[in-house]
């Protein structure tokens, strides 16, 4: 199944699979453990996604992950909610690696260097929204906090979506 | 038509990103949109750095001509990289062209619109090879949006045979032309000396020898044999192709050690300044190049060889061939000797009392080839039986004084040409 290829692109495959994973078990560090049948369906899943980086299986993936998160603790943000994040965005940026090609492709050290800088750049957004949740937290809400957040929501995917139907529209 | 389409990695990070502040949304739990807010920031990213350019993407190659070994660059040609970030090439393998790196996939950042992966080539066998096609895709910044994968068919390569390694110091046996390297029969102003003989009005001054003049009392000069060029037929059998080729290095079939023999040859005689001539025995039609010296019909004689290709001849052998050929001129014959057709023109260039030479360029150990549903021991003892007429016909070509040499490189003419030249100094009687 891997004949012909290289092992960086292997490598990839796997970081895809263990950020995945890495992200789903982190709620166990606080003594949360998902169900098994869970573990299967996202290691399956991710196993999918590593073998096509491309497909909307990644997707699914990692909306397991963060639904998971969601029902897992119901008592704020948690530290370990940063391994998730950085698990999630480095089995991300290693599918973004190996969707540049087939798996043949040998991987570029400059494509590599640059992305490994973007992924430590973007990944602060976590940490900093991590403060700021956590300074918010046992605060009164702000009234209409999560209706400007659904708001902001609704706004992205219309924006997204219509950067994107654009996009496959023109001739 | 090609476009810049969103990556799976985009509509990954916006997926999850609207997702992830739906789940946040709805659950009340800003955990989510730690999870989330890397995958938004990279979706933002993508967005913003979305291309508004149309690229034409084409692939060159340095060079079209070139010798079997040699190696050239295929280089990309992207008309506006605008927003370009990346470019990924996947060229599929073509027989008897060697690339760097071997399975043809290459991707690499570009920077300041260079950096556009080059695809190193070198063909591993003359003749005409059509590179791979290959599929160009164009990454956006951030990885958001793919242009492609773009099909390029692939280009054309005429690979002309290697110069093999060649040299002979025998000269022509019979030169009959103008001024050229070989010892003529006649008399001339070339440095051979000939003989001596009584002073004739015209004789120049320098060309009297004083002592046998004072000896004889009447003035003798000093007579030399001329140095002419010589007209050199190479006749090239390409009614088969014996044996599998490995291109360069590999094994060689019967037709690559024709080919490149008869490169060889043709180089070695066109340096001389000797008139080359080429035949090809092949399947459409006896393809010829005139007789001719010079740097400019080297390369005809190498394009023309680089064309061969094997195959029956339908008007071959039906009437008698005719050659072209003038009194003097060396008849080189490179084949296999397994056509009848062949062997029977060979005899007939013998009788017209030319100086022929076959160079056997059968390969030794040569491995048989069984189509398949055929007794591999009927093909066998079929072609044992094949390969002792073959050694018959050698034999009566060699009684009827056409020398059989096999190719060995450097020097494989050098012994029968002197032999043929000590022949053609004896007086001969023709029978009308």
């Amino acid at each position: 199944m891997t004949r012909g290829w290289t092992p960086a692109q292997l490598v990839l495959r796997g970081t895809i699979v263990a950020g995945v994973m890495a992200a789903l078990v982190a709620t166990g560090l606080r003594g949360v453990w998902p169900a098994w049948w869970l573990i299967v369906l996202v290691g399956g899943l991710a196993v999918a996604f590593a073998l096509v980086p491309e497909a909307p299986m990644g997707t699914v993936a990692t909306g397991l992950v963060l639904a998971w998160w969601g029902l897992a603790f119901r008592d704020g943000p948690h530290p370990q909610a940063l391994l998730a994040a950085a698990g999630l965005l480095v089995a991300h940026v290693a599918a973004v690696l190996a969707g540049y090609g087939p798996r043949e492709l040998p991987l570029d050290r400059m494509t590599v260097r640059l992305w490994v800088v973007r992924g430590a750049v973007v990944f602060l957004a976590a940490p900093a929204v991590f403060a700021v949740a956590s300074l918010l937290r046992g605060q009164p809400e702000p009234v209409g906090i999560w209706v400007a957040g659904l708001a902001a929501a609704l706004v992205t995917t219309v924006a997204a979506g219509l950067v994107l139907t654009e996009s496959s529209r023109e001739p | 038509m090609t476009r810049w389409r969103p990556t799976g990695g985009l509509r990954r990070c916006l997926a999850v990103g609207v997702l992830g502040l739906a789940l946040a949304v709805a659950l009340g739990d800003a955990v989510l949109v730690v999870l989330t807010a890397p995958f938004l920031l990279l979706g933002a990213l993508a967005l913003m750095h979305r291309p508004a350019s149309s690229p034409t993407v084409t692939a060159r190659l340095d060079h079209q001509w070139m010798h079997e070994g040699q190696g050239t660059r295929s280089r990309l040609l992207v008309s506006d990289l605008d927003g370009v970030e990346h470019v990924t090439r996947m060229a599929t393998p073509a027989p008897y062209v060697a690339t760097h790196p071997a399975h043809g996939r290459l991707g690499r950042l570009v920077v300041g619109g260079s950096g556009l992966p080059v695809l190193e080539v070198s063909p591993r066998r003359w003749g005409r090879r059509i590179l791979g096609h290959e599929d160009v895709a164009l990454t956006s910044r951030w990885a958001g949006f793919r242009w492609g994968p773009v099909p390029l068919v692939g280009s054309q390569l005429q690979v002309l045979p290697v110069r093999a390694p060649y040299d002979s110091r025998a000269e022509a046996p019979q030169p009959l032309g103008l001024v050229g390297a070989h010892r003529s029969r006649r008399i001339g102003s070339g440095s051979e000396f000939s003989g001596i003989r009584p002073f004739q009005a015209g004789d120049r001054l320098r060309r009297i020898n004083w002592r046998v003049s004072l000896r004889t009392r009447h003035l003798h000069v000093v007579t030399a044999r001329a140095e002419e060029d010589t007209g050199v037929l190479l006749v090239v059998d390409a009614l088969a192709d014996h044996g599998r080729s490995g291109g360069m290095g590999g094994t060689a079939s019967s037709l690559d050690v024709t080919v490149r023999a008869g490169a060889a040859l043709a180089e070695h005689h066109v340096r001389r300044g000797d008139r080359v001539s080429l035949r090809v025995i092949g399947p459409k039609r006896i393809s010829e190049v005139g007789f001719g010296t010079g740097e400019r019909h080297l390369r005809s004689l190498l394009g023309r060889l680089s064309m061969v290709g094997p195959g029956e001849s339908r008007t071959f052998g039906r009437a008698r061939p005719t050659f072209g050929v003038t009194g003097g001129t060396v008849v080189i014959v490179l084949s296999p000797m397994l056509s009848d057709a062949v062997a029977t023109a060979t005899a007939t260039l013998v009788r017209r009392g030319l100086p022929v030479v076959v160079i056997d360029t059968l390969p030794g150990g040569l491995s048989l080839q069984v189509a398949e549903g055929t007794d591999p021991r009927v093909a066998g003892l079929a072609w044992r039986m094949r390969l002792l007429e073959r050694d018959q016909v050698l034999a009566r070509l060699a009684s009827l004084g056409c020398p059989v040499v096999a190719w060995r490189g450097p020097g494989t003419v050098d012994d029968v040409m002197r032999r043929l030249a000590r022949r053609a100094q004896l007086p001969q009687v023709r029978v009308p």
